[in-house]
Parts: structure tokens; sequence; C-alpha cells
């Protein structure tokens, strides 16, 4: 993991106790043990010995798949582990700390913004692609000569790399909410009008008509969108979401879901 | 008013519990919480349990095959994360929840008694504490 993601998982770890004051320890290790971030105070043996008894769990959990969280509830205070790709974030905590914070923290928000460090960290390696690909294409494709350039058609992988310059799509979290009357299409989406003003300010010419929503469970749904009308329902950080597209995702009201643009290469649509 | 029915009347009553040893002692807590696993078993999504006590067990599975490996599995689970809880000064456990990719393991210590229930994911192990605590 390269060392801006691992500054951002410490920045995590860092505002936990802000957060949720009564979590009084909380680190991220990797599913072979390494620590990638833990708070001050947490002795590194403690952390070791928890990593250490996890792991070697997680070995014998074959009988349930391999083992994705852990819970232990104590009279005074309570420990979560949980997994997120390849890592797993732990917190203990005091009995005095609210549930419902502790696991929005330990199961939506962190697990969250991990997915998101995930994303954006091969995001920057892409970037760099274009130098490291061009030697492949002398290769693979005959020598283009600048003159040739002009005359020969597209070669692909030039518009391949066409859409390696566009920006990684956002990912925005939002609350869903439950939409319907005659009027509502059941195939579309209504998101906040100002994301989608972003989204458009984004992209500019490339055109945005479909969006991928994903649960917290990974069920998705590429479906068609509109920004919402009504000015009250704006800036609240809901999704309203038609009846047939919540039973596809297996959603309901009030759940969190991620959306994402997808976004057509304007070039490639000309083309 | 008919009387709560023993542990071992329960066993022949629920669909194919293995009963893994003859109840030496009566204990009362033991035959209450086999009531309420008997019951927990037939909600939605509930796979099995195993009952254990210092003399008696009764195990209930759908998968019959799986029946040791579920049970090293909910002992290692109570056995580790007992030595978490004290490195971490949380207290006595009272409960620990094990979450696989689709299944999921609940384990309490009641009294002398260690239960460990199994079921799948999208199953209410909250409600099933409650139930077990009542």
């Amino acid at each position: 993991m390269a060392d801006d993601s691992h500054l951002a998982l410490q920045a995590i770890i860092d505002e936990f106790k802000t957060l949720s004051p009564e979590t009084t320890s909380s680190f991220i290790f990797k599913k072979n043990g390494g620590i990638i971030s833990s708070d001050q105070d947490t002795s590194k043996e403690a952390i070791k010995n928890l990593t250490d008894a996890f792991n070697e769990l997680s070995k014998k959990a074959q009988v349930i798949e391999g083992l994705e969280s852990l819970t232990i509830q104590g009279v005074e205070g309570q420990i979560n582990v949980t997994g997120m790709s390849s890592l797993y974030l732990a917190t203990v905590s005091s009995r005095a700390a609210d549930p419902k914070i502790v696991k929005s923290l330990t199961q939506v928000i962190v697990p969250t913004m991990v997915k998101l460090i995930d994303q954006t960290a091969p995001a920057a390696k892409e970037k760099e692609l274009p130098q490291t690909v061009k030697p492949i294409e002398k290769k693979d494709s005959p020598k283009v000569g600048k003159q040739e350039k002009k005359s020969a058609p597209k070669p692909k992988a030039m518009s391949v790399g066409s859409e390696m310059f566009l920006p990684r799509p956002p990912v925005n979290q939002f609350m869903v909410d439950r939409i319907s009357g005659f009027l509502v299409a059941s195939d579309t989406v209504r998101i906040d009008s100002n994301v989608v003003m972003k989204w458009r300010e984004l992209y500019g010419d490339n055109e945005i008509g479909w969006v991928n929503v994903e649960t917290l469970e990974g069920k998705t749904v590429v479906c068609r969108f509109k920004p919402i009308k009504d000015q009250r329902s704006n800036g609240k950080g809901i999704v309203q979401i038609p009846e047939k597209i919540m039973l596809r995702l297996q959603t309901g009201k009030g759940k969190l879901v991620i959306v994402k643009p997808v976004v057509e290469d304007a070039k490639e649509k000309k083309a | 008013m008919n009387p709560k029915p023993s542990a071992g009347q329960l066993a022949a009553e629920v669909d194919t519990p293995v009963v893994i040893s003859a109840f030496e002692e009566k204990s009362p807590t033991f035959t209450s919480l086999a009531v309420s696993l008997s019951e927990i078993r037939k909600l939605k999504g509930v796979i099995g349990y195993i009952l254990r006590s210092e003399t008696s067990a009764l195990i209930d599975l759908a998968n019959s095959k799986e029946i040791v490996d579920y049970a090293m599995l909910s002992s290692r689970i109570v056995e580790s994360s007992v030595e978490i809880a004290k490195q971490f000064n949380i207290g006595e456990t009272e409960s620990i929840l094990a979450e696989g990719t689709n299944i999921k393991v609940l384990c309490m210590d009641i009294g002398n008694n260690k239960i460990a229930i199994f079921m799948e994911k999208n199953a209410s192990h909250f409600w099933i504490i409650k139930r077990i605590l009542l």
C-alpha cells in the first residue's frame, strides 16, 4: 500500500477518538498480521496478541467460509474486528459508547473510506500508465510515425489511453428514500441536483446517462437517473429509488448505498 | 398447567437433534436454555445450535456431517475471544459474534452452560441474545 494510503488510514485512526470518545483503542491490520496504522495509546504487544489470535481463528474458520468480523461484548466494553477487503479494523470501546455510532463507524464509514482509498490508489497508478504502455504499443502494432498518425485510423490503444485521462468516477454515499407515483419511472433513480451538477462540471462534454448504485452488501444496479427537482429534498444526502430498483438491490428506506456515475467518453461516442 | 418439558423430551421433539450425552444431572438452567434454543432453532435463518454444560450436551444442526467442525470452531472462538478480552480489559465476556462470508456464530456463556448458535448472516442475532437472556 502506498505511503499516501497509509497516511490516510492513520488520519482515520487519529480521528476515531474525536468521533467516538469512548473508543479506547483502534488500529488497522493486514490479513497476514502486519499493522498498517494504530492509535498511540495501544501497546504493540496488545495489537500483536489480537492480530495473532484473530488470524489463527480465521485460519480455522473454513466451516463458515472464513472469518470476516468478530465482535466480543464484555461486561465493561466491546471489541470489534471488521474486515475491509484485505484489511481489518479493530476497535475497543467502553460500555458507555453509543452502539449506533460504533456500528456506523466500524461497519459503514471506515470501510467505505478504505474502499475509496483503495480506488484512488490504483487511479494514481493509472495516470502513469501511458508512459509505461508506450513500448507495448510499439511492439504489438506496426510503428506509427508522425505522418502516418494523421491519416491512419486511430489505433484502439489510443482510445483506451484517452479513457484513462477521464477522472475516476466520484463515489457518493446516500441514504435510500422510496419514491412512488404515476409519473415516476420505475427504472430511474433521483439524485441530489448539486451532486449531478458537480458530475457535469467534472466530466464536461462526456455524457453521464447512467449511474451505478451499490449497496453495502455488494448488490449493484446500473440505471438511469434524474436530478431531484424538489429543493427541500436536495442537500439531505438521500437518493430516491423506485420500488422496483429497491427490490433488485434488496435494500430499503434508510439504508446506505454508494452511487457512481457511469461516464461515456464524448470522443468515443462521436467516433 | 403443563410442566416444562425436560431437555431429554425436547431432544426427541426437535427434528433431528443429536444428543451427544445423556443428562446426568437435571440443571434447571440447562433445561430452560434447551427450551429457548429449540424455539430459536425454528427461526428463519438459524442453522442450528450447540448447548454444552459440564455434564451434558445437546446439538441440533442442519448438516450433521459438520458437527465436529462447528463444535471445534465454537470452542476456538470462545477461547480466542476470552484471551483477547483479557488483553483489552473489557471484563467478563457476555457474547461473541463471529461472522463468516455467509454464516455467523453467536457464542454465549450462561452460568456453566456454553451456547453456540449458527445462523445465516441476515438472521437477527440481537433478538436471539435478548431471547436467551430473558
